[in-house]
């Protein structure tokens, strides 16, 4: 009973905005957003695992994301069901995170922030240069979801499939956070000698960090693949690597429900910005970049207000 | 009771009165509504701002004389950054909460290839977008219509024309490493393969590059007599400038992406000389007829901007928007525009734009370029469309 309170407390927030926002945007409209949300909150997943648990600087996580979408989009693209093929997209992310992570044995802090970056320029790179498997900087197209003949083309069909994927991937994340393994996490990210000291591994911890944190990319990029119908590598460059970042950072990088709220904020208030501009008079109305100026204030905002991102600890 | 009857046959012919004239989305008595997603804020911004302003005035001229058939048109732009996930959202917004009949010069392919589908399966018009890419007009769809003229037709060309001519026999090409570089890329090499020549090297940058001096290093070690540009302004202007710090007075062609204003305004003395394929010319009013004289000082007036290619681009896409709405009469449906466009024939008008020519069976409204020089710091149109 106490199970279902809690459930219900974290919840019901979540209900009250979907309550409001399909009467007030239109269903589709509402959903659709709420797809995007939800796959960007997976991929927020694993920048809260490597960053907030186990205090890795990863700035490019963007590329396991990609890793994720063109598994998934080759792989279907050749045949495959996408029930099927998901599976080898999270494992092409989770073994993306396993790589970006090697230099972590020999490098710390913001130099292997700079690692990480390399490893997503180069995957980038990969994936623009491999034309035959990945036609290139052309992009590839990719087919609507489905399993065993249903078909994911309505937006409800699409948000509830996230939803499925983003409920497994929280209930793993939770299982992990409170395992052994979440333990030598933080351990690592409060102090490494000292976790060393104790029998910890730094290494090997830093890496199931980014393996978990690759898988949930792949899971993501998976999901993006069948809901944007259509990738390219530019996509997946750095700006999205540091939009997953700031995402972990405005939710609260510390708690798995910062992935939730920080994607509300990344990918729900530049669109609510868009529609409350159709509403200014004149001229404002079509003034260049104005969604970027008023989003940019948004965050300012809640990082002043909540340094520890919104579902942190409040100052 | 007879009373009551007459009272709800009465206000059942009100209802019907009042009702639309056309049930199609987008259309009311009043209005018409068209979206656009567009790049007002990234990488391509600087053709995103003047294609909707020119779109703007357009409709503001055709509101101004009392509309379509009486129906204004309100032009709803949403501004996706080039990037298809904010596209994605925005296209829904369009087709769901503003009711948009019909989306012009939607921008980017990326943005284009994930909106498309949501757009058609909507019902919706999907008119004239930014991409180079075929899927916006092949396979034949019943809504989809393209009218820029594809890079490969109109380079392949163009390549042909100037080697032929002016008999180089070296030709290399610097392109950006995408989609559009890919299209120009296959143009190139098919017009060197139609004269049994071949591309003497290539080289490639990637988008936002601002430092070509390797790339041009290597072009003139291949000793290159012409090197085609598939480039924007910025990238053409560093590539010019690059060539003539070194020394090196080669010819180069710029695709239509680099056939702009900003390219001699930018570039000043450098780029004197560089040859680049118009689509449609830029609207200077020093020569201009009248016709084309009066329409800069109205964009000017309205918005404080002087106008350039993409301004006349975006005037272009809205006037062949509003000619087929008009010619399609009162009835207005996704259906009833669409079978009309298939009808249209567009003569070339006081811009100097080509003819643009619509059928049931070819829904890409124009396949030609025209080359030009820029001379004395101003493009100079030096030959017709090209077959």
């Amino acid at each position: 009973m106490s199970g279902l309170r809690t459930a219900w407390r974290h919840l019901w927030p979540w209900a009250l905005i979907l309550a409001l926002a399909v009467p007030a945007m239109g269903a589709d409209y509402a959903l659709g957003k709420a797809t995007l949300v939800i796959t960007y909150a997976i991929a927020g997943l694993g920048v809260v695992i490597v960053v907030g648990q186990a205090g890795q600087i990863a700035l490019g996580q963007a590329a396991l994301v990609a890793l994720g979408a063109y598994v998934q989009a080759v792989l279907v693209g050749h045949g495959l069901a996408p029930l099927l093929a998901m599976p080898l997209a999270i494992a092409a992310g989770a073994l993306g995170g396993a790589l970006a992570s090697l230099p972590a044995r020999r490098l710390g802090g913001l130099y292997f922030g700079m690692s990480t970056l390399a490893f997503a320029l180069i995957v980038e790179e990969v994936l623009a240069r491999w034309d035959s498997v990945t036609q290139g900087a052309a992009g590839m197209a990719v087919a609507g979801f489905s399993v065993f003949g249903w078909r994911a083309d309505a937006t409800l069909a699409q948000a509830l499939v996230s939803l499925g994927a983003l409920a497994a991937a929280l209930l793993l994340c939770a299982r992990l956070v409170d395992s052994r393994h979440g333990r030598a996490w933080r351990a690592v990210r409060d102090d490494e000698v000292a976790a060393a000291a104790c029998g910890v591994s730094p290494a090997a911890a830093k890496m199931q960090a980014f393996v978990v944190g690759g898988a949930l990319s792949g899971l993501a990029g998976a999901l993006y693949a069948h809901w944007i119908g259509f990738i390219s590598p530019e996509q997946f460059g750095l700006v999205f690597s540091f939009e997953l970042l700031m995402l972990a950072f405005i939710g609260g990088a510390r708690r798995l429900g910062g992935a939730l709220w920080g994607a509300l904020v990344i990918v729900a208030i530049p669109q609510l910005i868009a529609v409350l501009r159709d509403h200014l008079p004149g001229d404002w109305a079509r003034a260049a970049g104005l969604e970027l100026v008023l989003f940019g204030a948004v965050i300012v905002a809640v990082v002043l207000l909540r340094p520890s991102g919104i579902a942190g600890a409040r100052p | 009771m007879k009373t009551l009857r007459s009272f709800a046959l009465a206000a059942l012919s009100c209802l019907a009165l009042s009702a639309p004239v056309s049930a199609a989305p987008g259309v009311n008595a009043k209005e018409i509504v068209v979206g656009t997603v567009s790049d007002l804020s990234g990488p391509i911004a600087m053709l995103g701002v003047p294609v909707r302003d020119g779109m703007l005035m357009r409709f503001d001229e055709v509101n101004a004389g009392g509309g379509v058939h009486g129906r204004r048109i309100r032009l709803v732009v949403e501004d996706a950054g080039y990037d298809p996930k904010r596209a994605v959202l925005a296209a829904r917004k369009l087709v769901q909460r503003d009711q948009a009949f019909a989306f012009i010069a939607n921008m980017g392919t990326p943005v284009v290839m994930a909106t498309m589908p949501i757009i058609v399966d909507a019902g919706r018009l999907h008119l004239f977008p930014f991409s180079p890419h075929r899927a916006t007009y092949e396979p034949l769809h019943p809504l989809k219509f393209q009218n820029f003229a594809p890079y490969f037709d109109y380079m392949e060309a163009a390549t042909r024309h100037m080697v032929e001519q002016r008999g180089y026999a070296r030709t290399c090409l610097l392109y950006q490493d995408d989609d559009y570089g890919l299209e120009v890329m296959k143009g190139v090499e098919a017009a060197l393969a139609r004269l049994d020549r071949e591309l003497v090297e290539r080289t490639s940058y990637k988008r936002g590059a601002t430092d070509l001096s390797s790339q041009i290093a290597r072009l003139r070690a291949a000793r290159c007599d012409l090197v085609v540009l598939a480039t924007v302004v910025r990238e053409t202007v560093a590539a010019m400038a690059e060539a003539r710090k070194i020394g090196w007075e080669v010819d180069m062609l710029v695709t239509a992406s680099g056939y702009s204003a900003q390219t001699h305004e930018l570039g000043g003395a450098a780029v004197e000389g560089l040859y680049g394929v118009s689509v449609l010319p830029h609207p200077y009013v020093e020569g201009a007829n009248s016709q084309l004289a009066a329409w800069v000082e109205r964009y000017r007036a309205r918005f404080k901007a002087e106008p350039n290619v993409w301004s006349v681009m975006g005037y272009t896409l809205a006037d062949l928007f509003v000619r087929t709405a008009e010619a399609t009469g009162p009835e207005l449906t996704q259906e009833a525009f669409a079978r009309t466009l298939e009808r249209m024939q567009f003569s070339r008008d006081y811009f100097g734009s080509p003819s643009y020519r619509f059928t049931p069976e070819d829904h890409l409204g124009n396949r030609h370029g025209r080359l030009a020089q820029i001379r004395d710091g101003r493009w100079v149109l030096i030959s017709d469309y090209l077959e």
